[in-house]
């Protein structure tokens, strides 16, 4: 069984996270030979991936690698062509899978905000199809530091302003497998730490976190270990 | 080798049929009112007939392949709804061409016709779908809801007749009140049969070319070629290469 | 709405310029045109409400693990909303140009939900099955154009049948087969075409 100590963070968040040693059982992603082909292009070929409770995955690759599209099929959006992928234990070629859904956050590299809901607006949508109280949605907000902005049409808002918004819907939310695409684009300092309490805080459950990047010096500090994305394969 | 012995007997056999329906249309006796143009119904209506059955075949192969997601029906459905635009646009044609004998006007916005017609654009529509989606099991799923819900449009082509009274002429076969000679009747009969032997050939040669373009996705598919991913290469200016 | 609403007001105030400015010509022809410019424009809204859709907003429900039932439903429910607001508003216009009789207008109360649903249903199941292929935005307006045909008939010659002084129901039966019809398909492929995506 594996054990990962989980990084306190500082005063400055407005969260305390406490450290604790988490066990891994089943894995929560589990990818053999995992194929994507898109009409008559192939993106991705003989994928390996196993992610356990309690980890980060950092996963890097060139521009065009495949990344997001791997990141989708993780997150159950896109159907494999070839190999065995399972996610939270369920096999991505049944129907199943949309069961799992609700368990799963992805924040992908635009946002998935409606411009005409407030900022507010749009993270009490999301609480009310999860079945939370929509009082939750305000306390969110407050913890990513858009409070005051909660009356903002969301279209009005700028893009480091809407994925806070989406990282709020991510805290209300407790995904057990989170998805993060290019997770400090648009983000200011004090809010890459907002992520970095996130990720803490899904690893903290047992769950686990797979996030991919470019920059593999800012996100080290929340991964416990990369894998590299080249020829449309990756082995980690 | 034996398939290929019997396929080419059945071929034969289609086209002997259809060589005896050509007689019998022949050898009709003549319409009174309309002359020698009414043997465009010897056409006319076995293709329209033929039209309704491609596309009966469409929806219950459509539902036939959401029941057991085997890609052969989906194969079945497209192949046939093709034959069914193909028989719609001649039964189309034919009506036209008879009209303009019978009423001096090549279209008359009769109910039937009209209808008829958009029927044929449903079809299309079915097709330019199919045609959009170049993953197979995606084309399936979606296509196999349409061919189910073309089957709404017949329901006002079969009845408009009866609820929209125009000029064209009222049901042929009525159950208890067949409005026609025996010897012109007998020369329908034929001719729905020899197209219906043509429609059941048809299917089948379109239905074994689909399973070729299959094999050969799938084949390709297979193949260890290059990933979209291999496009993208290290910039040349602003590095240390340059 | 408040786009298409005003289009679809000048396409009726355009028709006369077309078929000529005669009074019983354009009673005769008012209420077919009425459903027509109901279905091109009250459709192409529909429609276009799932293409300014993104993908980024589509994969949001989709994980927020909303039933594939439902969110057809739901969709259905707001586009024939819409639907029926536009047809109330632009039926006014209509009477108003082409000086339509109004008499027997309570079965309009049933002819224009229906009318609205079914044409909300038949956009719905489109946007689903052509929205995301190659083609999609394109597919979308020709797979619905001639399915709705069932539905501008049955309104068509309903509303003619009020004004006869009897109403035939059996293009009022037309009209409720075909929405029990697209809606028990809707309900059945959800799940269908959501496993496409």
């Amino acid at each position: 069984m594996k054990r990962i100590r989980i990084r306190e963070y500082s005063a400055r968040t407005r969260f305390s996270v406490d450290s604790r040693a988490v066990s891994g059982s089943d894995p929560i992603v589990e990818f053999e030979g995992v194929a994507v082909r898109v009409g008559a292009a192939t993106i991705l070929r003989d994928v390996h991936l196993t992610v356990n409770p309690g980890e980060s995955l950092g996963l890097f690759g060139a521009n065009g690698a495949g990344k997001t599209t791997l990141l989708r099929v993780i997150a159950t959006l896109l159907r494999p062509s070839g190999g065995t992928a399972r996610v939270l234990g369920v096999d991505l070629s049944s129907p199943d899978r949309f069961d799992i859904r609700p368990r799963l956050g992805l924040i992908g590299h635009k946002p998935a905000l409606y411009p005409e809901l407030s900022l507010l607006g749009n993270l009490e949508f999301s609480a009310r199809i999860a079945g939370i109280p929509t009082s939750a949605a305000h306390a969110a907000l407050d913890a990513v530091g858009l409070g005051r902005a909660a009356d903002r049409p969301a279209g009005a808002a700028s893009h480091g302003m809407q994925r806070r918004v989406e990282f709020a819907r991510e805290v209300l939310l407790e995904p057990e497998l989170l998805l993060l695409d290019e997770p400090h684009s648009a983000l200011d300092p004090s809010a890459i730490e907002l992520v970095e309490h996130i990720v803490a805080g899904v690893l903290a459950r047992a769950g686990a976190v797979v996030l991919v990047s470019h920059d593999v010096d800012r996100v080290a500090p929340m991964v416990t270990r990369t894998a590299e994305l080249a020829g449309g394969t990756v082995d980690g | 080798m034996k398939s290929t012995r019997r396929s080419a007997w059945l071929d034969i056999a289609a086209i002997v049929v259809v060589l005896g329906a050509l007689v019998f249309a022949m050898l009709s006796p003549k319409v009174e009112s309309q002359g020698d143009s009414a043997r465009m119904l010897f056409v006319h209506v076995p293709t329209i007939w033929l039209a309704y059955l491609a596309f009966a075949v469409t929806f219950a192969a459509s539902i036939t392949y959401l029941a057991t997601r085997s890609l052969r029906w989906d194969l079945i459905a497209g192949s046939s709804a093709e034959i069914g635009v193909v028989f719609t646009t001649i039964a189309i044609i034919g009506g036209m061409i008879w009209g303009k004998a019978t009423w001096n006007v090549y279209w008359t916005w009769d109910a039937r016709l009209t209808l008829t017609a958009i029927m044929l654009f449903v079809y299309i529509g079915y097709l330019a779908l199919r045609r959009s989606i170049p993953e197979p099991e995606a084309r399936a799923r979606r296509s196999s809801v349409l061919g189910i819900l073309g089957l709404v449009q017949l329901i006002p082509v079969h009845f408009s007749v009866t609820w929209w009274r125009t000029l064209h002429q009222t049901n042929t076969f009525r159950p208890r009140d067949i409005q026609m000679d025996g010897p012109i009747l007998a020369a329908l009969l034929v001719s729905v049969a020899a197209f219906t032997v043509v429609y059941a050939r048809l299917l089948r040669y379109r239905y074994e070319l689909a399973q070729l373009h299959l094999a050969q996705y799938e084949a390709a598919a297979a193949t260890e070629g290059p990933v979209a991913g291999d496009a993208v290469s290290a910039p040349t200016i602003g590095t240390s290469g340059a | 709405m408040w786009v298409t609403i005003p289009f679809g007001a000048i396409a009726l105030l355009l028709v006369p310029l077309a078929v000529g400015i005669n009074q019983d010509v354009l009673q005769q022809i008012g209420t077919g045109m009425l459903f027509v410019v109901v279905m091109l424009f009250g459709v192409l809204t529909s429609i276009r409400r799932t293409n300014i859709e993104t993908p980024e907003q589509r994969d949001a429900i989709a994980l927020l693990g909303i039933d594939p039932v439902a969110e057809f439903t739901g969709r259905v429910m707001a586009s024939a909303a819409l639907l029926l607001v536009f047809e109330i508003v632009i039926g006014v216009v209509a009477v108003a140009l082409y000086g339509l009789d109004i008499s027997g207008w309570e079965w309009m109360l049933v002819v224009m939900p229906l009318a609205a649903i079914g044409l909300a249903e038949l956009g719905t199941l489109s946007a689903s099955i052509a929205g995301s292929a190659q083609a999609g935005p394109a597919l979308v307006p020709l797979l619905v154009t001639p399915l709705a045909v069932p539905l501008l008939l049955g309104a068509t010659q309903t509303v003619k049948t009020i004004g006869g002084g009897g109403v035939n129901l059996s293009w009022l039966v037309l009209m409720v087969i075909v929405v029990l019809v697209l809606a028990i398909v809707g309900v059945l492929t959800a799940r269908p075409l959501q496993e496409t995506r």
